[in-house]
């Protein structure tokens, strides 16, 4: 571990935001939704250390709290793409045949569609909460870790240890989740931890654009879409959240980086 | 004596792209209760591929053309998947060439054997764990309790096979189907591998199929000898007969192949 530094790097960042995140109640120096009349757009100073915004809310609690809203919608919507693509990529890749051909034809057809604007035909017919926002990216981004998945099992069903289980009375569920699956868990980590980064962007993206999670809960896209009227006078609202956003991207690539090295290839 | 297991007339083909190739001609085969046969031959003579027939476990590229498998009195070939499977490890039990790639990299040698132990028997995860320490002891593996708990890469390629015979012998199966399971491992190892098999197989009374293409080893554990050669079984004999009169002119290279080792 002193030796992968770009894990230790990123495992470090993301350690930080994930502490963040979980106390944000009990270390945020305000309640990041009162509203305060007489210190609106305050620069950085000892009460406010990030400043506050157009409405006087404290910016630093408001990025805490924020960090609770794109790390879980990062974890959870990667975890619904990961395991729909465990299970799809693993099913098409033992089976191989007519249910492959179905399984990736079906995935095909979704890569075609652009995500971004998928996700926002969807969300103009859904309330866009986290809830919705977060089973929206995990639905729409399956496909590339079902394909990758789908890749391993193709070559690891071909082993020996494969025909060895056959060999002893396995059925064909308990290959592919005991023996097939495990193996392939080492791509399956570093393509989650880059997808998580992809996730908390697109969130991003979506609250910025005013359809992702909705005032006054605070997310980062949406601090970020507020400082956009008051750019000009006050940086610092704009500076900070995305200052969150690039960091925790970058937290998440390090440790994806560092996992390709622990798990051996590049 | 009753045969245990009867194959008659054997053909598997191969499919390889738009050409087809016949690995199993014909082959007749039959083993009785508690003999140790060896089947010996040339590479690609068809001798894994009649082994791997027995329980269906070809490749997805061959297909039993023709042929009547009778083990134990029932027809393999008619056996839906479900009833193979009972069959798979149950009864019938497989050990391979090289032991550390029949073993799951990811998983501890002894949950695998247990794995072995709870997919025919009604046991708790625990009794089982139990259970494949004593089948490590078993197959004289000191400090099983230790070894139990170690992954294929950290184990020798002679304790990897006696793991692998543990994971074998775990439902106690009435044939053992050894397909040159000493091939990649040095004589020394050789030689404990082939006694520990004699001697489980006195102690549990499986019968055994030993494939090889070393008739030293014939010598040494076969009460007969079947030799194949291009997909047909072409000589079976029992042992002392088969080496003081061979029949067909490919046994006798066989044996001149071995004798030649021998004065090495």
């Amino acid at each position: 571990m002193m030796k992968n530094k770009p894990l230790a790097a990123g495992l470090a960042v993301i350690g930080l935001f994930t502490l963040i995140a979980l106390f944000a109640p009990l270390i945020s120096p305000y309640d990041p939704s009162v509203i305060d009349q007489n210190h609106l757009l305050e620069a950085p100073s000892r009460a406010h250390p990030l400043g506050t915004d157009g409405l006087g809310r404290d910016l630093a609690s408001r990025i805490m709290f924020g960090a609770r809203i794109s790390l879980s919608i990062g974890l959870i919507a990667v975890g619904i793409a990961t395991a729909l693509g465990l299970l799809f990529g693993s099913v098409a890749g033992f089976y191989g045949g007519a249910l492959d051909g179905v399984i990736m034809r079906f995935a095909d057809i979704m890569l075609c569609f652009p995500t971004f604007f998928l996700i926002l035909a969807v969300v103009a017919f859904m309330e866009s909460s986290i809830f919705n926002i977060m089973a929206i990216i995990g639905l729409t981004s399956w496909m590339g870790p079902s394909r990758l998945i789908r890749g391993e099992i193709l070559s690891l069903k071909e082993r020996e240890f494969i025909q060895a289980e056959r060999a002893i009375g396995a059925s064909n569920g308990r290959i592919i989740f005991k023996h097939l699956v495990p193996n392939a868990i080492g791509p399956v980590l570093v393509n989650a931890t880059l997808g998580i980064a992809g996730a908390i962007l697109l969130e991003s993206g979506l609250s910025f654009l005013g359809l992702g999670v909705q005032p006054p809960t605070p997310s980062w896209g949406n601090i970020l879409i507020e400082s956009k009227s008051t750019l000009g006078v006050a940086w610092w609202i704009t500076v900070f959240p995305g200052l969150a956003i690039l960091l925790t991207i970058l937290g998440f690539n390090f440790i994806a980086e560092g996992l390709k090295k622990v798990f051996g290839y590049n | 004596m009753d045969n245990l297991l009867e194959i008659r007339n054997l053909k598997v083909q191969f499919f390889l792209g738009s050409r087809t190739f016949a690995a199993v001609n014909g082959a007749d085969l039959d083993i009785r209760g508690g003999e140790t046969l060896v089947l010996a031959g040339e590479s690609g003579s068809g001798k894994t591929v009649t082994a791997l027939s027995i329980t269906r476990m070809l490749p997805p590229n061959g297909a039993i053309l023709e042929g009547r498998i009778r083990f134990n009195g029932e027809d393999v070939l008619a056996m839906d998947e479900e009833s193979l499977r009972g069959v798979r490890g149950k009864e019938i039990a497989y050990i391979f060439q090289e032991p550390a790639s029949y073993l799951n990299p990811v998983i501890t040698v002894g949950d695998q054997i247990a794995e072995a132990v709870m997919l025919h028997q009604r046991k708790t995860k625990q009794e089982a764990g139990r259970e494949a320490e004593r089948l490590l002891g078993l197959v004289k593996i000191e400090d099983p309790r230790r070894v139990s708990l170690d992954y294929p890469h950290q184990l020798s390629g002679g304790m990897n096979q006696r793991a692998f015979i543990a994971m074998s012998l775990a439902c106690r199966p009435r044939l053992l189907i050894a397909d040159e399971p000493t091939t990649s491992l040095d004589v020394t190892i050789e030689a404990q591998i082939l006694a520990l098999l004699m001697e489980l197989k006195a102690a549990l009374g499986f019968s055994l199929l030993f494939i090889t293409h070393n008739l030293s080893i014939a010598k040494r554990i076969a009460d007969r000898v079947c030799v194949m050669y291009r997909g047909k079984v072409v000589e079976t004999a029992a042992t002392s007969e088969l080496f003081t009169s061979p029949r067909h002119f490919h046994t006798k290279e066989l044996i001149a192949a071995y004798e030649k080792i021998g004065r090495i």
